[in-house]
C-alpha cells in the first residue's frame, strides 16, 4: 500500500511542479493557465478522435519507455534507445519496400524480426563493452545515437533515397507491410496494440521470471548478485539486448504504422521522452502507460493549441525538460543506483 | 586550399574547445556534464539579444558567460543538494533550454526557428586584414578574433590553475576523494556547484563565440550538437587540458574538411559521426589497456 503511496507521489511531484512552472510562465505572457490546461485536456481527450491521435502520438513512447526501464532497473545506464529506434526502425521501412510484395500476410512479421534484430545488435555493443570492458555505457550509448543520426541520414540521402519524392525520404512500404489504422481516418494504428503487448511482456518477464527477478538484483546490489550466483555480466548485457529488441519494434511500429517510410528525423526524441517516461513511471508498467499517454497528450494537444492560440509548442518541451529534472530529483534516492566509481 | 580549411577549422574550433575547457574542469571535480548543450545554445541566444541592444561584443560576451554561469549553478543544486542523477538532469535541462529559448523567441519575438535582429555588434579581428598576405596561416590569423585567443590563454593557464594552486587542488580532490575533501574542513558539494557555474560560463562564452563570430544570427540548431562534441573531446583528452585542446582541433578540422570532402565525393554526414566513434574507440582502448594492467 505504501508502495503505492510512494510511487503516486514519484508520479505526481514532478507533473505538479511542471505545471505551477508553465502557469507560471503562462500568466507572465497573460494567458489564463486554467484555460490554457482545460483547452488542452479538451483538444487531447475530448472527443474518440482526440483520443485517438493522444494514443497515437503516446505509441513510440511506450517501447522506448519500456526499453529504457529495462535496462535502468538492472542498474544499466543506456541513454541508447534512441539510436536504435532510429537504426531498426530504417531496417524495418527497408525491408518493407525491399521484401516481395508477395509475402503477404508474412510481411508485417519478418519486418519486425529484422527491426528487433537491427535495435538488438546495435545495443548489444555498448552492453558487451560495459559487461566486459566496464566501458561507460553512458558515454557509449550517447555516442551511439549520433553515429546512428549520422549512419541512417547519410543512408536515407544516398543508398535507400526515394527517387520520386525529393531529398530525406525513403520510398515507401509496401501496402502489406502497413500496420493498420484502428479507427481510419485518425493514424491511431496496430503499433499501439504492438506497444501494449510490449508492456504486458515487460510485466510478465519483471514479476513471473526468474531472469526478470536477476535483473533487478543486478540493479539493487551487484555483490550480491555476484554472491549468490548471478551472472552479472549475463545480466548486463541481456538488458541491453532486450531494450535493443523492444526499442527495435518501436523504431519498426512507428516506421510501419506512421510514416510509412523513413524519413530523416524519424524519431522526435522519442529515445528521450520514453526516458522521462521511465523515470516519472518508475519502472512500473501501469506508471509507464500513464505516463506515455501523459506524454502523447502533451505532444497532440500542444500541436493544435499552437493553432488557436498564440501559445507556442515549445512549451511542451519546457514541460519535458522539468519533469525529467525533478522525476530525479526525487527519484536519485531511492530507484536509481549508479554503480559505485571503480 | 589548406590554408582555408586551417582558419575555418580554427573557427570552427573555438566553441567546441571553450565548452570543452568548463566541461573538464568539471568533470575533474567529478561531474559529467551534458548539459553543455543547452547552456551553449542559451549562450548564444543571450549574446545576439545583448549585441543588438548594447552594440557592445563584450557586453554581449559577459551577459552570456553571466547567464549560462547563473544556469549552471542552478543545475549543480539539483544534483549536489537533491541528489539528481546529473545524466539525466542534463539532459531534461538541455530539453528544457531549448524549450525555454522557442518559447520566448515566439512570444517576444514572434519568430520560430531564426532570429534576426538590426545591428548585432560582431566580434572584432584580432589583427589587421594585412596579416593575411603571411603564407599558410595568414587567412587563420585574420579571421583570429578574441573569443579564440582567451579560449588559448585559457588553455595555457589551466594546466597551472589545476596542478599548482589551491582552488585547482580543491577540484581534483573532490573529484577523486570527496570524502577527503569533507575531512580537511572543506565543503565538496560548494566546489562542485563552483565548477558547475565555471563550465556554464565558459559554456556561454562559446555560445556567444559561436553566435558572434560571423553571422550574428541566432538559431534553434545554431549549436548543433557542439556540446557533445565537447563532451566528446574532454573525454578522448582524459581532461587533461592540452589533450583536449588537440581533439578540439582534431574535431574542428575535421568540420572544416567534411565541407570540402563533400566533393571529392565522401558522404559528410559519415565524416559527421567520426568524432564520437573516435571517443568510442578511444574508451575501448583505454579500457582495455586498464584492465590488461589490472591483470
Amino acid at each position: 500500500m505504501t508502495n503505492w503511496l510512494e510511487r503516486g507521489f514519484g508520479f505526481a511531484v514532478p507533473v505538479l511542479i511542471a505545471l505551477v512552472v508553465s502557469a507560471v510562465v503562462l500568466l507572465v505572457i497573460g494567458e489564463n493557465p486554467l484555460d490554457t490546461f482545460s483547452l488542452m485536456l479538451t483538444e487531447a481527450f475530448g472527443s474518440p478522435r482526440r483520443i485517438a491521435s493522444t494514443l497515437s502520438a503516446a505509441t513510440p513512447l511506450l517501447f522506448t519507455a519500456v526499453a529504457t526501464a529495462i535496462c535502468f532497473r538492472a542498474g544499466v545506464f543506456n541513454v541508447g534507445v534512441d539510436g536504435a529506434f532510429l537504426v531498426a526502425g530504417l531496417a524495418a521501412v527497408v525491408a518493407g519496400f525491399s521484401l516481395p510484395a508477395g509475402l503477404g500476410w508474412a510481411l508485417i512479421p519478418a519486418c519486425l524480426v529484422i527491426a528487433a534484430i537491427f535495435g538488438a545488435a546495435w545495443l548489444f555493443i555498448p552492453g558487451w563493452l560495459l559487461a566486459r570492458l566496464e566501458v561507460d555505457e553512458v558515454v557509449s550509448t550517447l555516442m551511439l545515437n549520433f553515429i546512428a543520426v549520422a549512419i541512417t541520414g547519410y543512408l536515407v540521402n544516398g543508398p535507400f533515397l526515394s527517387e520520386q519524392s525529393g531529398n530525406n525520404v525513403t520510398p515507401r512500404v509496401h501496402e502489406a507491410a502497413e500496420l493498420g489504422r484502428l479507427m481510419p481516418p485518425a493514424t491511431l494504428h496496430g503499433g499501439f496494440l504492438l506497444g501494449l503487448v510490449v508492456l504486458v511482456a515487460y510485466a510478465f518477464w519483471v514479476r513471473r521470471t526468474p531472469m526478470g527477478l536477476e535483473g533487478a538484483w543486478v540493479g539493487l546490489n551487484k555483490r550480491f548478485s555476484r554472491a549468490v550466483g548471478v551472472s552479472v555480466q549475463r545480466a548486463i548485457i541481456l538488458a541491453m539486448v532486450l531494450s535493443g529488441v523492444i526499442a527495435g519494434l518501436g523504431g519498426a511500429a512507428h516506421g510501419l504504422g506512421q510514416l510509412h517510410r523513413f524519413t530523416d528525423g524519424f524519431s522526435a526524441g522519442y529515445g528521450f521522452t520514453g526516458m522521462a517516461v521511465a523515470l516519472l513511471g518508475r519502472n512500473n508498467p501501469v506508471g509507464m502507460l500513464i505516463g506515455a499517454i501523459l506524454f502523447g497528450a502533451l505532444a497532440s494537444a500542444g500541436t493544435t493549441i499552437q493553432l488557436f492560440s498564440n501559445i507556442p509548442l515549445d512549451l511542451v518541451n519546457i514541460i519535458q525538460g522539468i519533469v525529467m529534472i525533478f522525476a530525479v530529483v526525487e527519484l536519485g534516492r531511492i530507484t536509481i543506483r549508479r554503480r559505485a566509481k571503480a | 586550399m589548406i590554408e582555408q580549411i586551417l582558419a575555418a577549422g580554427v573557427i570552427l574550433t573555438t566553441p567546441i574547445l571553450l565548452a570543452a575547457i568548463g566541461g573538464l574542469v568539471n568533470r575533474q571535480a567529478g561531474i559529467v556534464n551534458i548539459a553543455l548543450e543547452g547552456k551553449m545554445l542559451v549562450g548564444a541566444f543571450v549574446a545576439v539579444v545583448v549585441s543588438s541592444a548594447t552594440g557592445s561584443w563584450l557586453i554581449a560576451t559577459l551577459a552570456a558567460a553571466l547567464a549560462g554561469m547563473v544556469i549552471g549553478y542552478a543545475f549543480s543544486l539539483s544534483i549536489t543538494r537533491l541528489g539528481a542523477n546529473m545524466i539525466i538532469a542534463g539532459l531534461g535541462l538541455n530539453v528544457l533550454a531549448a524549450g525555454a529559448i522557442g518559447f520566448i523567441m515566439s512570444i517576444a519575438y514572434g519568430s520560430s526557428g531564426t532570429l534576426r535582429l538590426p545591428d548585432v555588434a560582431l566580434l572584432p579581428r584580432v589583427f589587421p586584414e594585412s596579416v593575411s598576405e603571411v603564407p599558410l596561416v595568414g587567412p587563420m590569423l585574420a579571421s583570429l578574433d578574441p573569443l579564440t585567443l582567451f579560449a588559448l590563454v585559457s588553455v595555457a593557464c589551466l594546466p597551472f590553475i589545476l596542478g599548482a594552486t589551491r582552488f585547482g587542488l580543491w577540484i581534483r580532490a573532490t573529484g577523486n576523494a570527496a570524502p577527503v575533501v569533507r575531512s580537511v574542513g572543506l565543503n565538496p558539494q560548494m566546489v562542485q556547484e563552483t565548477s558547475t557555474a565555471f563550465a556554464g560560463f565558459f559554456a556561454g562564452v562559446a555560445g556567444a563565440q559561436l553566435a558572434l563570430a560571423s553571422i550574428g544570427i541566432f538559431n534553434e540548431g545554431l549549436t548543433a550538437g557542439r556540446g557533445f562534441i565537447a563532451l566528446a573531446a574532454f573525454y578522448f583528452g582524459r581532461d587533461l587540458p592540452w589533450r583536449t585542446a588537440a581533439a578540439c582541433l582534431l574535431f574542428g578540422l575535421l568540420d572544416a574538411a567534411q565541407i570540402r570532402m563533400q566533393t571529392v565525393g565522401l558522404p559528410p554526414r559519415l565524416i559527421g559521426a567520426l568524432p564520437y566513434l573516435m571517443v568510442l574507440v578511444a574508451l575501448v582502448v583505454t579500457q582495455a589497456r586498464s584492465l590488461r594492467r589490472v591483470k
